[in-house]
């Protein structure tokens, strides 16, 4: 199930006069989410679902977009979740749905890893 | 002097050109019984109708018998490791959810709901699951296809939720592959192959194999046409010239097993009968291609005075498929290495157990549209050495302009080879459409194994 999410730590950064905000915020250590695991968490009011898979980590919303059921329980091939309750699928580099019943997208959010912790942008 | 003159029916094969069987006999590494035997039977000279390709009547007619009754490959065990794990098989308006229900038990269940007919789960998809819920009203069905719930069931006193299983068609493995059948009355899946066939395939181990590449494309022709280009070498001259020069053609070896299976054997590394004494074979080997020719890269291509460009090829195809591929070669025969090995299953998959080209074949009819089909290719390599077996690549689908060289994963060559293939199918649908004579004249030897599909096309579909 999903847990409660850590202190954001921000990045600032400029655009023109508009300061920009990129909140990371530690979402677990990488040693705790091995190649081939995931792991969802709640991160300010977001459910987030992070998947290390095929060499990379992904994080995006945990909760399908077809009827809002938890993608955490879904397999992972190929760098696309599935959701277990109908089938609908998601790339989960860009968050597109890629099969029925699933037609639009889930978010995706940028993740790092800092000192051996991943760390989301949420 | 004519070649045709006093020469009974099917007993010719192509003059001044050494035999599949004599080239294969002076290898190194010696062949397997499976390859070395030979097995072709005449079957008659008449035209075969055109009809079967033209006429959506026909078309229709083959939804009700001949897909309803035959085995067909749905899906490969790869595909559904887990319990849960599911692969939607679709044929046309036909749709089965082919799932694992425990370790050593696979089902394939007609993929609608029960209650109003909605798909439990889309076509064309996969994935792993707990139950299979109708997204519509939220019926659903455990693992096992018992029934798990009738949302407000206080209204359906006239359902058995004891009966309210979902049905389904009948499922065997063979070498990897999960066959699917609708007949209840259909013989086993071995029968249906045959002993010899099964003698072959069982000697492949291709449930040692996993799938490197998986790519699909729709072809504007009939499912059957479709097939039929790729069941001789008698075209290559023509279509694909460029591999000519590496490639015995019409000395290839035709062979047919019972009803449903078919074979040839086309050798390569050596030159095509139709180019003899203009090649060199330090031009054979110049010209070589594989349909992984990765593995390859770097070789040294200077053949030794009197060395062949066969041998050279086996031997070096050998040590690099091995380091490609970390996969233990030591027991193949230089023509398993090398050699074209095209298996056809009755009625629409192709088996190719060579490891230089290492593919599966799947034609399926388009829903609505007898004038175009699904053509799938499947490359399989062998698992790594340590038996980690990758994940098995998802399937890359492919636009109707796109040419098969754009797909990730496919070599440029083979994808070449493939998109010659498959440009001549538009002009053949529509030259059959246009025609005054209404049979396809086929050559006695070198086009056996379409004839041979034909007939068992009549069979079920005519009775």
């Amino acid at each position: 199930m999903a847990e409660s999410g850590d202190t954001p730590n921000p990045t600032k950064g400029t655009e023109g006069n508009i300061p920009l905000v990129k909140a990371f915020t530690r979402f677990c250590e990488l040693a705790l989410l091995p190649e081939g695991s995931k792991k969802a968490k709640k991160i300010n009011d977001a459910m987030v679902l992070v998947c290390h898979t095929k060499g990379q980590l992904f994080a995006v919303s945990n909760v399908c977009s077809h009827q809002e059921k938890f993608l955490h329980v879904g397999r992972v091939r190929n760098c696309k979740i599935t959701c277990p309750l109908h089938g609908a699928q998601f790339d989960l580099a860009t968050g597109k749905a890629t099969c029925l019943p699933g037609t639009k997208p889930i978010p995706t959010y940028e993740v790092r890893v800092v000192d051996g912790w991943i760390e989301v942008c949420v | 002097m004519n070649m045709k003159i006093n020469v009974v029916n099917g007993e010719a094969r192509c003059p001044d050109a050494p035999s599949t069987q004599e080239i294969i006999a002076r290898d190194k590494v010696g062949a397997p019984d499976w390859v070395c035997s030979e097995s072709y039977q005449f079957l008659g000279n008449e035209d075969i109708s055109t009809e079967r390709y033209i006429d959506s009547a026909y078309a229709k007619r083959e939804l009700g018998t001949l897909w309803k009754t035959t085995w067909q490959f749905a899906c490969r065990e790869e595909h559904i490791p887990a319990v849960g794990d599911y692969y939607v098989y679709d044929l046309a308006h036909y749709s089965f959810i082919v799932t694992r229900v425990s370790k050593n038990e696979i089902r394939a269940y007609y993929n609608a709901c029960l209650h109003r007919g909605t798909k439990l789960r889309a076509s064309g998809t996969e994935g792993c699951a707990n139950e299979f819920r109708c997204p519509f009203h939220g019926w659903s069905w455990n693992i096992d296809g018992t029934n798990k719930n009738v949302t407000c069931d206080w209204d359906f006193p006239h359902v058995d939720r004891k009966e309210l299983c979902l049905p389904q068609a009948r499922v065997e493995t063979l070498g990897g592959f999960v066959f699917v059948n609708m007949d209840d009355n259909a013989p086993s899946l071995a029968d249906y192959i045959g002993p010899e066939a099964m003698a072959h395939i069982s000697k492949w181990k291709l449930e040692d194999r996993y799938i490197v590449a998986h790519v699909s494309k729709v072809i504007p022709a009939n499912w059957k046409l479709t097939m039929e280009a790729f069941m001789e070498a008698y075209h290559v001259i023509e279509t694909h010239p460029q591999v000519a020069p590496s490639n015995g053609d019409a000395n290839s070896q035709y062979d047919t097993y019972g009803d449903h299976v078919n074979r040839f054997i086309s050798t390569l590394g050596v030159v095509s009968p139709h180019l003899k004494g203009r090649i060199s074979e330090q031009d054979i080997l110049d010209q070589f291609t594989v349909g992984d020719s990765s593995v390859l890269a770097g070789a040294d291509r200077k053949l030794k005075q009197g060395e062949t460009a066969r041998q050279r090829m086996a031997d070096m195809m050998r040590n690099m498929f091995e380091q490609a591929t970390n996969a233990d070669l030591s027991g193949v025969s230089d023509s398993e290495l090398l050699d074209c090995f095209s298996y056809t299953v009755f009625p629409n998959t192709f088996l190719f157990p060579g490891i230089s080209l290492p593919m599966v074949y799947r034609f399926r009819p388009v829903k609505g549209d007898h004038r175009k089909c699904l053509y799938e290719v499947l490359f399989l390599r062998p698992v790594p050495k340590d038996g980690t077996r990758p994940e098995p690549a998802s399937e890359i689908c492919l636009e109707e302009h796109q040419s098969f060289t754009e797909a990730e994963g496919m070599d440029l060559g083979f994808g070449a080879i493939l998109d010659q293939d498959t440009e001549n199918l538009l002009l053949e649908q529509e030259g059959l459409e246009a025609s005054a004579k209404k049979g396809l004249t086929l050559g006695n030897y070198q086009e056996i194994r379409i004839r041979h599909f034909e007939l068992m096309v009549d069979k079920y579909v005519n009775g």
